[in-house]
């Protein structure tokens, strides 16, 4: 067991290195039971732009994705090795066997939005204040102007201003999604995980999404998973293609990634 | 049913013609048997359905207050099966829902697994061995540390608390387990700890299917006779006195008519109350039935 | 050397132990299952060791000449289950498929209530309609004493089919939900599907509803005491008298006779214990993951 609490030994990209927000998977490999579902995988995320995972379905996208908020471990029979490290401001940390990281503290930081929308079965404002008041634990007296903010910064709080008590399950489907997006970005994350999160949405509601994405991403480091290269070549400034549990390529913006190029790659 | 397929002219082998033939009787048969039989009890039992059937000759608000014994009606019969309804649920109520708690968001999977075994074999012991366990767990304390121990209402309430924990641990449990994996994992993912998951999200969300366990418990409860034949009921017993006190019960009544009936008054009382009882219990499994359906309704179909 | 994280419960991994009142609650759980053996096997061990003449494993129960056999009770019960069985197990095996099979209507779904609702029909109250609706047809009918092997059978029939339809019922349907549409494709008839393709693939959930069927009817207590006549004898037909263990243990209990008559009680409350728990285990073995069975809760 070499690996402690200080930095990795060998740092893949070191352009990212020192800054906040930069995340660092090393030798990571989990499984389900006997399903191995990422092989070793070594990489960097940057804070700046966009980083897409492309991929078939079963490649191991989701399960990256999941593996630097932890989201694995909900599942029985998950065994995770290898580390991960993310800065949260305080440089790099190990996510993995770190005694000093609470998990739920992980999981504010690195915020994530389902396919779905998955808004619980309460009103508009309860869904937001729950995990406010729950998870992050900010006092009573400041949920309702941290809502607001929130609401604002997705452009719902003109639209819902007096109906936050309407149950969240009336909303539209976009509305729901952006509900979703602001739930998660009140509680102040560093990092933000995506999961195909305009798969569920009409056109004009994704687009929405996206501008917002778009909107974010210098604020935020953004990992999302796509299913749609068009909008991998829109919105990514980096985008990584899995393939079989590893990561089978890398293309940057600079490099005039095109939907053909990454057609042929997949 | 269809006999416009090509493949009619092929020859079936001879027991599925037979099964062909036969299969639609089934169904009518039984429900032929099951009008008949509940015809039969409505049809002795309806017309005495009213008020002197719980209360016989005493005034209703003199009965329920206990200031005149009731000798003639079922009303000391009533109270029994709902004090043991009460305490039963008292007692069962947090092994059953705790431990149902416990499956299904906490116990790692070799737990789960004995816990399961062990579950599954309480939900097939026959109540009359629950019965027989209460009788020899009074002999025992007779022998060691209480002489005076005694058949009556809480050793009874205690065997069937037993018996109903195996309908509280599934019916907690499915009732969670059939909340949406995407909710749980939302929960995770905003930074809920366990517990906040399972009190403010989870819990509120199974809220419908947790209820349909428990009115299947108390239906289970106020039907069964074998335990309490065997832990304290008895016949003229009036209203339950108290813990320790023999009692009266809905089913036991109906159980000791069929044995015992003199006159034809008895009988018609035996019917009332086997029409009370299966109103009763046919009620509170529907009614669970119900619940069930719309919870699952509300998660499994719908928009989500 | 690498760390493997996690292989056990998801919330140890998580860092997160139950709360202290839930680990109570299953301990309370566990607490009792394991008492209700501890008892009932302790109260009965005498009498397994000590098997000798005027024990309870004897073939005559003559209580005034020291006699206290209780194997007619235990072939009692055998013979009742798998009478009632034999009739119910291919009647609810009919009633499923076709309430699978045929098109819905008035029928059908009153027939799926009717099932739902005899599950919760107490069985003192069975008995108590059978006492005064079928012992009479029998006796007119049959002769005897009306309380005979056949109307017990004939009613613990009717009280472990919903049971079984309904176990049926959860087994089968996936599985014709599944090959449905290609079936009829293919130009085949629902009931076709089902009986050569679905049937076929689903021993084990034949096997479950039987065996689940047979734990019920050998477990049931009111049916076999209201109707069976309760002679401590090997029936010679169907309209002769038989009693079974769990008949023998209410009316040992109801006349206190003390002594080694309750020997006969506690081996007849142990082999009960025995038997069901194997059946229940097996079954759920058979049927796969616990809770798939509705009915068995009711």
């Amino acid at each position: 067991m070499t690996e402690g609490p200080e930095a990795p030994e060998n740092i893949p990209e070191p352009e990212a290195v020192q800054l906040p927000g930069s995340v660092h998977l090393q030798d990571l490999s989990v499984n389900f039971g006997r399903h191995q579902a990422l092989k070793n995988i070594t990489a960097a995320f940057s804070p700046k732009g966009i980083s897409v995972l492309v991929g078939r379905s079963g490649s191991g996208k989701t399960t990256l994705l999941r593996s630097i908020n932890r989201l694995n471990e909900e599942f029985d029979a998950c065994a995770t090795s290898g580390q991960v490290y993310a800065d949260f401001g305080q440089g790099l940390i190990p996510l993995y066997d770190n005694p000093d990281l609470f998990l739920p503290d992980l999981r504010l930081r690195a915020g994530m939005l389902f396919q779905n929308p998955n808004l619980f079965p309460v009103s508009v404002y309860r869904n937001l204040a729950l995990p406010l008041q729950l998870a992050a634990g900010f006092p009573k007296a400041e949920l309702p102007d941290r809502i607001r903010q929130a609401l604002t910064s997705v452009g719902l709080w003109k639209e819902l201003e007096n109906r936050l008590d309407l149950p969240a399950e009336r909303l539209s489907g976009g509305q729901q999604q952006r509900l979703c997006l602001a739930r998660t970005l009140a509680l102040e994350p560093r990092i933000l995980l995506l999961d195909e999160p305009t798969a569920s949405l009409d056109v004009h509601a994704a687009k929405e999404i996206e501008d917002l994405l778009l909107q974010l991403a210098g604020r935020y480091t953004v990992i999302m998973v796509s299913h749609s290269l068009a909008q991998a070549g829109r919105l990514g400034s980096r985008i990584l293609v899995c393939e079989e549990g590893r990561l089978s390529a890398t293309l940057d913006a600079g490099a005039d990634f095109s939907e053909e190029m990454l057609a042929r790659l997949l | 049913m269809t006999s416009h397929m090509p493949g009619e002219g092929v020859k079936r082998p001879p027991l599925f013609r037979l099964f062909k033939h036969c299969y639609g009787l089934a169904a009518p048969l039984l429900l032929f048997c099951l009008l008949s039989l509940l015809g039969f009890l409505l049809y002795h039992g309806a017309p005495s359905l009213n008020l002197s059937l719980l209360f016989g000759d005493v005034p209703p608000l003199e009965a329920i207050s206990g200031r005149r014994p009731v000798w003639d009606g079922l009303w000391p019969a009533f109270t029994g099966t709902l004090c043991l309804i009460g305490l039963t649920m008292g007692l069962a109520l947090l092994p059953g829902i705790g431990c149902g708690l416990y499956l299904a968001e906490y116990a790692s999977p070799r737990r789960k697994k004995i816990i399961d075994s062990a579950v599954d074999i309480l939900a097939g012991t026959p109540s009359i061995v629950m019965g027989l366990f209460g009788f020899t767990l009074i002999l025992f304390l007779r022998r060691t540390l209480l002489p005076e121990a005694n058949t009556g209402l809480l050793p009874a309430s205690a065997c069937l608390a037993l018996l109903v924990l195996p309908v509280l641990i599934v019916g907690t449990r499915e009732a969670l387990e059939a909340v949406p994996e995407s909710l749980r994992l939302t929960a995770a993912a905003l930074g809920f700890s366990r517990s906040q998951r399972l009190r403010r999200v989870l819990l509120p969300a199974a809220g419908q299917g947790l209820w349909g366990g428990l009115i299947l418990a108390i239906g289970r409860c106020a039907e069964d006779t074998a335990v309490i034949m065997l832990t304290g009921a008895v016949a003229n017993a009036g209203l339950p006195a108290g813990l320790t006190a023999k009692f009266e019960a809905l089913p036991f009544f109906v159980y000791y008519i069929t044995a015992q009936y003199q006159t034809q008054e008895e009988l018609l009382l035996g019917f009332g109350a086997a029409l009370l009882l299966l109103l009763l219990a046919g009620g509170l499994t529907l009614l669970a039935h119900g619940l069930e359906t719309g919870y699952r309704r509300r998660w499994q179909g719908g928009k989500r | 050397m690498r760390k493997i994280h996690g292989g056990t419960g998801a919330a140890e991994r998580a860092g997160e132990k139950a709360p202290l009142l839930l680990r109570l609650a299953a301990g309370m759980a566990l607490l009792g299952i394991a008492m209700l053996f501890a008892m009932i096997l302790a109260f009965a061990l005498p009498a397994f060791l000590q098997p000798g003449p005027g024990g309870a494993f004897g073939w005559f129960w003559r209580p005034y000449q020291g006699e206290f056999g209780i194997l007619p009770m235990l072939a009692g019960s055998l013979l009742l289950s798998c009478s009632a069985l034999l009739l119910a197990w291919p009647l609810a095996l009919a009633v499923c498929c076709w309430t699978l099979s045929a098109a819905p209507g008035l029928l059908r779904t009153g027939t799926r209530a009717g099932i739902r609702f005899m599950t919760a029909i107490p069985t003192v109250v069975y008995g108590f309609a059978a006492v005064f609706l079928l012992t009479p047809l029998i006796r007119a009918g049959l002769g005897g004493a009306g309380r005979c092997w056949l109307a017990a059978s004939l009613m613990l029939s009717l009280l472990v089919l919903p049971t079984m339809a309904l176990i049926l019922e959860a087994g089968l349907k996936p599985r014709l939900d599944r090959l449905c549409l290609g079936g009829q494709a293919l130009g085949l008839s629902k009931l076709e599907i089902l009986w050569f393709l679905v049937l076929p693939q689903s021993r084990k959930t034949m096997l479950a509803a039987l065996l689940l069927g047979f734990g019920r009817a050998a477990g049931d207590t009111l049916l076999p005491l209201m109707l069976a006549g309760n002679a401590p004898q090997l029936p010679g037909a169907l309209t002769e008298s038989l009693r079974t263990l769990t008949a023998h243990m209410a009316l040992v209990t109801a006349n206190e006779v003390g002594g080694a008559a309750y020997n006969s009680l506690f081996t007849a409350g142990a082999l009960l214990l025995i038997i069901n728990a194997v059946v229940s285990l097996l079954a759920r073995r058979l049927a796969g993951r616990p809770g798939n069975l509705p009915g068995e809760q009711m």
